[in-house]
């Protein structure tokens, strides 16, 4: 009853979807009011039907309906109930259906906030936001349809891949899917108003980087939760092995950040439009790409767990939206002549332009290796595999030449500088690098390579800090004590200052990636119980092994007495779970993290007479990698954080604040 | 900041510093683990080659018994004295060339070096130009104003605007701000 209920509204959304896609633009071409608003309350509609499917699909695994095909593929009796509430997603069906409703809802807003501040534009960013909306509900309606029944109920359901029960696994696939399909709101909002032909006007642009910082942090945090994901189950002490998958997700973010980067430009300067349009629908692409590989693309992936042929779907998908976008392009572009004109290669419009074009190179080198094996096989039927060892080398030099941007490019002014205040801005933070190298050597930093990083990234932190401290301390001389002068530095202009905050967290993830990359000590320790060992300063003793055995799954718990020089730091214990049903082994980490190095040790095998062997690393500075996320997110919020609005009464501009707004 | 920052030469300061600085880096660049070389070798040797039948894992990464029983060749390998590429060619020999994690440098298959390194330098030389393009075609304007020369140039010293700035933007904070949109400027322009 209730899934039928669903079914129906599955499609009734998709009718109402398709309804408002068409009314958009017919209305928005004819100018019908009436039109546009009926085609966006058909919109409107859209997350409350789906909610109606969500819950029969979730219904339907909490009563554990085994006449349903999808319930039967992603859950059994053993499962436990708390599981049963989220294990909808799991799966390719259920997962398509829960995006669709996330989109939907994200959908919804992204029109809600158009309402009153682009009424042109929205008639044709609705009708854009509707096309994938539409696209998903086909997919699911025609094609992957979780609600399904079978021609009889089962007694059982198969279960879970048993490496999807984890706390990590029920927020980072739904969080990174979510982060896909976001990419899609900023460029509906530019394209939009490319279609309505304002995009030479720059009303758009402060929705427009709103919603593109939101989806930014929506994936970011997909990424996050991924790595950290993959260093506590994986098992391989790492967190990024350059995988398709991961590949996939990291390209939409790339030309994300491009694209949230240069839109400050058009904000600023009216410059760049027709770039910054480019680079949403660059990022759109890469992330309909994501999409493509996720759902079962050529390229053979460790995380394809969703996986089906539907793939190819998308990829026609992604064709013709960048079909359109082109034609679009083709149309319109005489509209979008910069404002302002480029003053000096030396300023900060050039430093955001180069930043801009680095990320896309990243951006497409990761394309080039992840689709090259594909290539290789289509043109020489010859399978190779490229991986982790030329991501490294060729994407590593330029995310550096990216972090010393980040350093520098805040600190040039705009328009135009000469190379003598270049030096004097940088005056503290390359002060702050030279001397951060000289005591990197003395506490023995010997790698060049992770040398040249560190003192690119402590140049970085030197800039953000001076510029902090020179803020604070030129408001407290009116007055205000430290504190208060920084919280009101940090509100004066949040975009600058938040901006600063999510450098600093991405200055922490950097140090993370190049201590856990070049000082990681890795060793595998064949033990048995009461043996001690020792490798970086720790030592630890194997009290033995403990197993458990479970309906599903066999438990194996070994523990060791863990000491550091003298401190004893107790117990640590790490678990490897054999999923019988599967045949899949998953392992917990025993994991000591501080913020100068993981102690980290993973069950590797087991072996006859008590005898394991242990995989043991001492990961350093990875735990500022996982601290980064909070920071991360408060200065992306603090960035797009609106200001609050004043009564017109109170301005009264001085005749400086012309000279101040450039 | 005193006024010294901007008198003395910034030049022959950083100039002095980076070369102490490259300096000690020389001599002090000699890397050492507690590991043994043959170990350190066995690892950056599992970390190039895939296992064959867990998509995209190298073997020091997977837990598979075949990777297990590949991470062991690798090691009597080296025991025996054969080199890395005497280990990577065994191992492509059995498995074909897809099971190395890092694609050949010859043949064809270069081309996947290639093409990043030529559209790095292809692209970085096309922003360049495009650029100087910009800045050309809008070199057609009159002198610099006053204006200008004081945001961008040193008319005023460093303390000159330190406070002209400082002014502005107690004015722009003191509970007044404009309601402009475009107000989330600079406190301060360099």
């Amino acid at each position: 009853m209730i899934v039928d209920a669903g079914n129906l509204a599955l499609v009734v959304a998709l009718l109402v979807s398709v309804y408002g896609v068409l009314g958009s633009f017919l209305g928005g071409w004819k100018r019908s009011p009436a039109l546009v608003d009926s085609s966006r309350y058909a919109l409107y509609s859209v997350p409350i039907l789906l909610l109606i499917s969500v819950f029969a699909l979730v219904y339907a695994f909490v009563t554990k309906d085994f006449g349903i095909a999808y319930v039967v593929e992603n859950s059994n009796l053993a499962m436990p109930d708390r599981y049963t509430w989220v294990a909808f997603y799991a799966g390719n069906a259920g997962s398509l259906l829960f995006i669709a409703f996330v989109y939907s809802v994200m959908a919804v807003a992204v029109a809600l906030s158009m309402v009153r501040r682009l009424p042109y534009t929205l008639p044709y960013a609705t009708g854009l936001l509707g096309v994938l909306l539409a696209f998903f509900l086909f997919v699911i309606v025609f094609l992957a349809n979780p609600l399904d029944r079978l021609a009889f109920a089962l007694p059982d359901g198969q279960g879970i891949n048993p490496l999807l029960v984890h706390f990590g696994m029920f927020i980072h696939p739904p969080m990174q899917m979510a982060g896909l399909v976001s990419v899609a709101l900023p460029f509906s909002i530019a394209m939009g108003a490319l279609m309505a032909g304002r995009g030479g006007r720059d009303e758009w642009v402060d929705l427009g980087r709103m919603w593109g910082m939101a989806s930014w942090l929506i994936l970011t945090i997909g990424l996050l939760l991924g790595s950290w994901w993959a260093y506590t189950i994986l098992g391989w002490g790492g967190y990024w092995a350059w995988d398709p998958v991961e590949n996939s997700a990291l390209m939409p973010w790339l030309a994300l950040t491009a694209f949230v980067h240069s839109i400050m430009v058009q904000k600023r300067r009216g410059m760049f439009r027709m770039w910054n349009i480019v680079l949403v629908t660059v990022a759109f692409t890469l992330a309909q790409m994501g999409m493509f590989i996720n759902r079962g693309g050529p390229v053979p992936s460790v995380h394809s767990f969703g996986q089906s042929t539907m793939g190819w779907l998308f990829l026609v998908f992604m064709g013709a939206t960048l079909l359109g976008s082109l034609a679009v392009f083709a149309w319109r572009s005489g509209s979008l002549k910069s404002r302002e004109r480029l003053d000096s290669i030396l300023s900060r419009e050039s430093a955001f332009l180069t930043q801009n074009v680095l990320f896309l190179a990243v951006a497409m080198v990761t394309l080039w290796g992840t689709i090259y094996p594909v290539i290789s096989e289509a043109t020489q039927g010859l399978t190779i595999t490229v991986g982790r060892p030329f991501f490294d080398r060729v994407n590593g030099p330029l995310l550096l030449v990216l972090v010393f941007l980040m350093g520098v490019g805040p600190l040039l002014p705009w328009r135009r500088a000469s190379t003598r205040n270049v030096l004097h801005a940088l005056r503290y933070p390359l002060g702050s690098a030279a001397i951060g190298v000289v005591v990197l050597v003395v506490i023995g930093v010997r790698q060049p390579v992770a040398l040249m990083a560190l003192a690119v990234i402590i140049m970085g932190i030197g800039g953000i800090m001076h510029e902090w401290v020179r803020g604070t301390r030129s408001r407290s001389r009116k007055g205000e004590s430290y504190p208060v002068a920084f919280g009101r530095l940090l509100a004066a202009n949040r975009p600058r200052y938040g901006g600063y905050i999510v450098h600093l967290a991405i200055a922490m993830l950097a140090v993370g990636a190049i201590g856990s990359s070049f000082y990681d000590l890795q060793r595998d320790i064949p033990m048995s119980p009461g043996d001690t060992r020792s490798l970086g300063g720790y030592s630890f003793t194997y009290l033995g092994l403990s197993e458990r055995s479970f309906s599903d799954r066999d438990e194996g718990t070994a523990r060791f007495a863990v000491t550091s020089g003298d401190r004893d730091l107790g117990i640590m214990s790490a678990t490897r779970t054999f999923y019988r049903d599967f045949r899949i082994a998953a392992t917990r980490a025993a994991i000591r993290s501080t913020p100068l190095e993981d102690f980290y040790i993973v069950p590797s095998e087991f072996g006859e007479d008590g005898q394991t062997v242990f995989r043991v690393y001492v990961n350093p500075l990875v735990w500022w990698m996982w601290a980064s996320g909070p920071l991360l997110a408060l200065g992306t919020l603090l960035a797009v954080s609106p200001r609050r609005r004043l009564a017109p009464a109170q301005v009264t501009i001085p005749d400086g604040t012309g000279l101040a707004r450039v | 900041m005193g006024k010294s920052g901007t008198q003395r030469d910034p030049f022959a300061l950083m100039a002095i510093v980076g070369l102490v600085v490259v300096v000690l880096v020389l001599a002090a660049c000699a890397t050492s683990s507690e590991l043994p070389e043959l170990e350190l070798r066995a690892q950056s040797i599992n970390r190039v080659v895939m296992c064959p039948v867990c998509p995209g894992e190298s073997i020091d990464q997977s837990q598979n018994p075949l990777a297990l029983q590949m991470r062991a060749i690798v090691v009597e390998k080296l025991d025996q004295g054969w080199s890395n590429g005497d280990i990577y060619d065994f191992f492509v020999e059995r498995y074909g060339p897809r099971v190395l994690l890092e694609p050949p440098t010859r043949g064809i298959n270069l081309a996947v070096w290639l093409v990043p390194l030529i559209g790095v330098i292809v692209g970085g030389a096309l922003l360049f130009f495009v650029m100087r393009l910009m800045v050309r075609s809008s070199g057609e304007r009159p002198g610099e104003t006053k204006r200008e020369a004081i945001l961008t140039d040193t008319v005023l010293t460093d303390e000159e605007r330190e406070r002209y700035f400082g002014r502005i933007e107690a004015a722009l904070t003191a509970d007044g701000p404009a309601t402009d949109p475009g107000d989330d400027e600079d406190e301060g322009v360099r």
